[in-house]
């Protein structure tokens, strides 16, 4: 890819840069508006909000909102649970996605076309259609309301695997071939030779896993429904319904919620672009 | 070891060659075996389980009904609006990202200052839970007690109840709000990919900004279009949340989304059957678009 600075692409409307500037402008606004709005209503008064006046910025910052977060509303449990999912399924795929991403960039063995495109045509199958069997399925085995509930069903993907794939196919056979030389075991060509050269991928995987589990809503919302075990997003839906006027409450936990991504985000901005244009486009 | 070969008859590197191989295919298996067995219990097993159940009825899914699901699916009207209704919002949606992306991509691939922050913004929603975008914006555009009616109230602009006048359009409008930025990384990675001699040669030749732009970006961002239109529709179909948070699917089921609809027939009225049957149909659309995209995909690359 050729570096943005030398791309002159921009030849295309050359005079149009000042309307071009003041359109991102405007889109960037809108964009920041409502999420600002948000930070907003997170610190207005109980009267502000039930007033139902709305304020666009509260008179006194009620930053109380956020310890009331987690004295009224369980909303540690909420945060706990929502650290052990996406964290429980970012391990995973760190552990299972490079696994067999290797096998298929580096090994022959019988049926790998069929065994590849097989993973490859799980990218076809959304979660809806695994939604109703995989929930009955859980219920009979009791995991509905667990921790293995919210996490199995994500444990590896075929992106990762495809990525991994991808990464390692580019990895010089004579690293593996020196590491067997050495008399390496193969667990262990992996781990110390393999899984280190990787690492830019790895830090893709991870980081694209963490915040679309993190952000999970659909199969939180289906596997749960004791208040223990919701995650940050169900619980923000829960809380605004049983106590539906408390929306400075409910915003305090968004920001809440938002906050950790938009951190991550901040200093990972370069890796996560890289990673959805990498991922977007095969 | 290479002695061992010089010494050895023609046909001996073969017979030692093989167990090698075996032990190859050994290591390349249980490095799979995890990720295997993954697969065909939580897809393939499931797609299985699913497809039995669309063939049986009653609320707990256990009187056989044969094709009897599908048939209904056809003449129900509630299902076939639903899959209208999600149609409409799904080119809704995917017109309105691919052209706002398209426009934002343009300008951002021009050198301009503050190009990667602007960039880091319009992503900043696509980052965020779809749980907050929807009550966020349930709050933002409610009639009464809304911030929209009050900023409109107080500029003496007439006040506006969206969700009630407009739902699928409100919808549209949040599901853009929240995915341009991703349209508009993945078209500034196809413009990047665009060789600057192509330029050159057109401005060699004469050709003004818009036709440099007709007859050079736009064919060559073809493939990144198509792509962009496919996966867009295909994520529009499965669209769950906004329609669960938002509008209820409401008002008169303008906004009843189709997997919002399934999402009530097996969880709202327990049938299970009938759900499932639903599903397979959204999932045979579904794949008839991924196939499309794969052939035209594949055409445009060789």
């Amino acid at each position: 890819m050729a570096s943005p600075e030398r791309n002159r692409n921009d030849r295309l409307f050359p005079g149009a840069r000042g309307v071009g500037y003041a359109v991102v402008l405007v889109v960037c606004v809108l964009t920041v508006i409502p999420l600002a709005y948000m930070i907003s209503l997170s610190l207005q008064s109980d009267g502000e909000i039930l007033a139902g006046n709305p304020v666009l910025w509260p008179a006194h910052l009620h930053f109380d909102n956020y310890q009331r977060l987690f004295d009224e509303v369980p909303y540690a449990r909420f945060f706990v649970n929502s650290v052990v999912m996406a964290g429980t399924i970012t391990v995973a795929h760190l552990v299972l996605d490079p696994l067999a991403g290797y096998a298929f960039a580096k090994f022959s063995f019988p049926f790998k076309r069929t065994l590849f495109i097989a993973v490859l045509a799980t990218l076809m199958v959304p979660f809806f259609v695994r939604m109703i069997p995989v929930y009955v399925l859980f219920s009979q085995l009791g995991w509905l309301n667990s921790y293995q509930g919210l996490v199995v069903p994500f444990l590896c993907d075929a992106y990762g695997i495809f990525l991994m794939r991808q990464f390692l196919a580019a990895l010089p056979d004579e690293l593996i071939d020196a590491g067997r030389a050495d008399g390496a075991g193969e667990l262990r060509i992996f781990v110390r030779i393999v899984l280190p050269q990787a690492k830019p991928a790895l830090a893709v995987l991870a980081l694209f896993t963490f915040v679309f589990q993190w952000n999970n809503f659909l199969w939180p919302l289906l596997a749960t429904s004791t208040t223990d075990m919701r995650t940050m997003p169900v619980g923000l839906t829960m809380f605004n319904q049983e106590f539906f006027t408390q929306w400075n409450l409910t915003a305090a936990g968004a920001v809440v919620l938002f906050v950790p991504t938009a951190v991550l985000f901040f200093f990972t901005q370069r890796y996560l672009v890289r990673g959805v244009a990498l991922t977007g486009l095969k | 070891m290479v002695a061992t070969v010089e010494r050895a008859p023609a046909l001996a590197p073969v017979r030692r060659r093989a167990p090698m191989r075996r032990r190859q295919a050994r290591t390349a298996l249980a490095f799979l075996a995890p990720a295997l067995l993954f697969f065909a219990l939580l897809f393939f097993y499931p797609l299985l389980r699913e497809l039995y159940t669309s063939l049986f009825s009653g609320p707990r899914a256990d009187v056989y009904a044969g094709v009897g699901n599908y048939t209904k699916a056809f003449g129900d009207p509630v299902a076939r609006h639903a899959f209208w209704v999600t149609v409409q919002y799904g080119l809704g949606v995917v017109v309105g990202a691919i052209a706002l992306g398209l426009v934002l991509a343009v300008i951002l691939n021009q050198r301009m200052r503050g190009r990667s922050v602007f960039r880091g913004i319009l992503l900043v929603p696509y980052l965020t839970s779809i749980a907050i975008v929807g009550l966020l914006w349930r709050n933002i555009l409610d009639p009464d007690t809304g911030i929209l009616n009050r900023v409109l109230h107080s500029l003496g602009l007439p006040t506006q109840n969206l969700l009630a006048q407009h739902p699928l359009a409100t919808l549209v409008g949040v599901a853009i709000w929240q995915q341009v930025g991703y349209t508009t990384v993945l078209f500034l990675a196809g413009l990047q990919g665009i060789p600057e001699l192509y330029y050159e040669a057109a401005e060699v030749d004469g050709a003004s900004v818009w036709r440099r732009f007709r007859h050079v970006t736009l064919p060559l961002l073809a493939p990144t279009t198509l792509f962009v239109s496919v996966i867009g529709v295909i994520s529009a179909m499965q669209e769950f949340a906004l329609p669960y948070l938002v509008t209820q699917g409401g008002p008169d089921n303008a906004s009843d989304l189709y997997v919002y609809q399934v999402w009530k027939t097996a969880f709202g009225f327990r049938d299970f059957g009938y759900a499932s049957a639903l599903s397979y149909l959204l999932l045979i659309v579904i794949l008839v678009l991924s196939l499309v995209q794969l052939k035209v995909g594949s055409r445009g690359e060789s």
